[in-house]
């Protein structure tokens, strides 16, 4: 069953000189027990897109999606407080920059006690429930990797190293024991050691408890190793996806095999002193989006079709949205 | 760390008010006539008078010495004598400083209780019309002399209305023993008959001196919560909480209130010194038996010991209580607790 399914969703944000689409008919979708990573470049939406699936996103920006269900409950249709519900209980969020995510007033105990939701503790008297949140936060920032917990929790978040702070951010995210997390780069600016902690513990709890992870980041060498799923966006429009190994051997969309062709570490075959490829141009800014495809003017593969967006066409298990794709039988 | 700070305040208010008592002192050379006269308020002494006053100023030696002798004075409570009533100053400054203190007090409170509020109100509706609506009502608010607002308050509310008294603390049919100068707290020590009466007859003489100071100071109070208000909600810990589940007022009342109202506290102590000088406006206007309008008496009849006394309690309350109230917001904000070197 897909857990979460999201198809043509399309962000809509008024400003004064008319209304921009940030995110152009994104479709995705994660089935239980599934590691799902979301790729795409500073700016391409992919926060956003964490944000509108909880919610928290401005009332005025306007959004629109054929389908947006949790578990087949459609999220759109359902009441504030039901959505916020099913957001609270079986949805956890790692926010990216986990410091300013963190109340800078509040000690980190304090945020991290709030997290500990009310049905995992057992039933006692109330005086005896700050003991048991206590131990729950207590034992979460351990496996974390967080061993001074007293000390850990009486800080203020300026107090704590960064990335101290993005630890606390991920235990106050699965202490709540959810079924999905989405994890919009939980390991940024993280030194490597700990980044590979934190991906194993991730890895982990998928294998032990099921998680299911949505890992938004554009650290391509992080994704690889753990996702069963890639989707990967351009400009708020979804590109392509199908599963990692697909996408990785056989990109159909330009945009991909730049993507993976920009880190060297997937290329063996890379000589000395070749130049590193990469797209010319630069992303565009929300101000100025090419109609169509927005990675027309950038696309080396682009003819006159692009200024129509492309359709989601399909081989297999593996979507792509291209006017040219790079097939097999045409490469 | 808190102690050291602490200690680096003490220095500072210390070195503030040596600095304003010299000030003080080089006001009696600075205005016009003789500057013994203006240090000991006694007019034409005769010569036994005039010799006994030169050496109890240290006229004759240099004025580094005859300063010290002045802040030895002022330490003792000597701060010279008005020429206006012949009372010593500083009896006249503690018996007229409480009114003001507590019209400032009231107004200040209220300017609270209305500003933050609104204030909140606003920065949730940022941009919209309820938004719009109150920094309208702000800018009229803090736009309008308050002089002219007491005197139309007067006009409206005493005069054509005739529902709230036009001037004075309390009605002169109440006979209240001045103690502690503050005429709420002077009423419930008294033993007069009507206290009841006296209370609520001093309520009625409160309401418009506090309400010209309020509208003006809670305008601005007014707008700069909203701003603070604004900037937290749109802050990711905001968002954060609300995609953890919390509802919007739920997040805003957990952690928007505390993180809106810490950075600004300071620049509410600041409307302080705003709000005193009002005050002291309003005094004139209302005939509030307040420094204020005390100090303008003292300045019409050029009575020189009492301007620069005045100035000096004025000032020194002003210091005191921005001094005051900058440890607190330091104890408060736990953000605050990591720069050692403080700005005033």
């Amino acid at each position: 069953m897909q857990l979460l399914d999201i198809k043509n969703l399309t962000l809509e944000i008024p400003t004064a000189s008319g209304s921009i689409k940030a995110l152009d008919k994104v479709s995705l979708s994660l089935k239980k027990g599934e590691i799902s990573a979301l790729v795409g470049e500073s700016g391409s939406g992919k926060s956003l897109i964490v944000r509108t699936i909880v919610g928290a996103i401005p009332d005025r920006w306007n959004i629109t999606a054929d389908r947006l269900t949790w578990k087949g409950q459609d999220l759109l249709g359902m009441s504030e407080h039901k959505r916020r519900r099913i957001i609270r209980d079986e949805v956890s969020v790692v926010f990216q920059n986990a410091v300013t995510a963190l109340d800078p007033t509040a000690t980190l105990g304090e945020q991290l006690l709030e997290a500990v939701p009310d049905r995992l503790l057992p039933k006692t008297m109330f005086w005896q429930r700050r003991q048991h949140r206590l131990a729950l936060a207590q034992k979460q920032l351990h496996k974390v990797g967080i061993k001074d917990h007293e000390l850990c929790m009486k800080a203020y978040p300026h107090q704590v190293a960064d990335d101290v702070c993005q630890k606390l951010m991920l235990a106050m995210s699965l202490v709540s024991q959810p079924e999905l997390l989405i994890a919009d780069d939980p390991t940024m600016g993280m030194e490597i050691t700990t980044k590979v902690q934190i991906l194993r513990l991730l890895t982990k709890l998928n294998q032990t408890r099921n998680l299911s992870i949505l890992y938004v980041s554009h650290d391509l060498l992080a994704i690889a190793t753990m996702a069963t799923n890639m989707t990967v966006l351009y400009c708020g429009q979804t590109v392509e996806s199908g599963s990692m190994s697909e996408l990785r051997h056989s990109p159909l969309h330009p945009y991909t095999k730049a993507l993976l062709d920009s880190a060297p570490s997937f290329r063996k075959d890379l000589p000395r002193k070749t130049p590193l490829s990469s797209l010319p141009g630069t992303i565009p800014t929300l101000q100025h989006l090419p109609i169509g495809c927005r990675l027309g003017p950038r696309c080396p593969r682009a003819g006159k079709e692009c200024v129509k967006a492309p359709k989601t066409h399909r081989l297999h298990n593996h979507f792509y949205n291209c006017h040219f794709p790079l097939l097999p039988e045409t490469k | 760390m808190m102690t050291s700070y602490l200690l680096r305040r003490i220095n500072l208010l210390l070195v503030t008010l040596f600095i304003l008592t010299i000030a003080s002192y080089a006001l009696a050379y600075l205005f016009p006539g003789e500057a013994l006269q203006n240090l000991s308020g006694q007019l034409n002494p005769n010569d036994t008078t005039y010799a006994a006053l030169s050496e109890k100023y240290a006229m004759d030696a240099h004025p580094i010495f005859g300063f010290f002798t002045y802040l030895g004075h002022l330490l003792h409570g000597d701060w010279g004598t008005s020429i206006n009533s012949g009372k010593p100053v500083l009896d006249e400054i503690l018996s007229h400083l409480p009114a003001t203190l507590e019209l400032s007090t009231y107004a200040l409170f209220m300017s609270l209780l209305i500003g933050i509020p609104v204030g909140f109100w606003a920065g949730i509706r940022f941009h919209r019309s309820v938004d719009y609506a109150v920094m309208t009502g702000s800018v009229v608010g803090f736009s309008i002399p308050v002089f002219w607002l007491a005197l139309i308050l007067i006009m409206l509310f005493s005069l054509n209305l005739g529902l709230l008294p036009m001037s004075g603390r309390i009605s002169l049919l109440f006979d209240i023993p001045e103690r502690s100068g503050f005429i709420v707290l002077d009423i419930l020590l008294s033993d007069v008959p009507n206290k009841r009466e006296a209370l609520y007859n001093a309520f009625l003489h409160m309401i418009l001196p506090t309400l010209s100071i309020t509208i003006v100071t809670s305008a601005v109070v007014m707008r700069i919560t909203r701003r603070s208000v604004a900037d937290v909600i749109q802050s990711d810990y905001i968002k954060a909480a609300i995609a953890r589940g919390l509802s919007r007022t739920q997040a805003l009342w957990r952690h928007g209130v505390r993180n809106a109202l810490l950075p600004i506290m300071p620049q509410i102590v600041m409307q302080f010194t705003v709000l005193l000088t009002n005050a002291m406006i309003v005094e004139l206007i209302f005939s509030w038996p307040g420094i204020g309008n005390w100090l303008l008496q003292a300045i019409y009849q050029r009575d020189y010991p009492a301007i620069s006394g005045g100035m000096l309690a004025v000032s020194a309350v002003v210091i005191f209580f921005t001094l005051t109230m900058d440890v607190l917001v330091r104890a408060l904000n736990p953000l605050k607790r990591r720069d050692v070197h403080g700005t005033i």
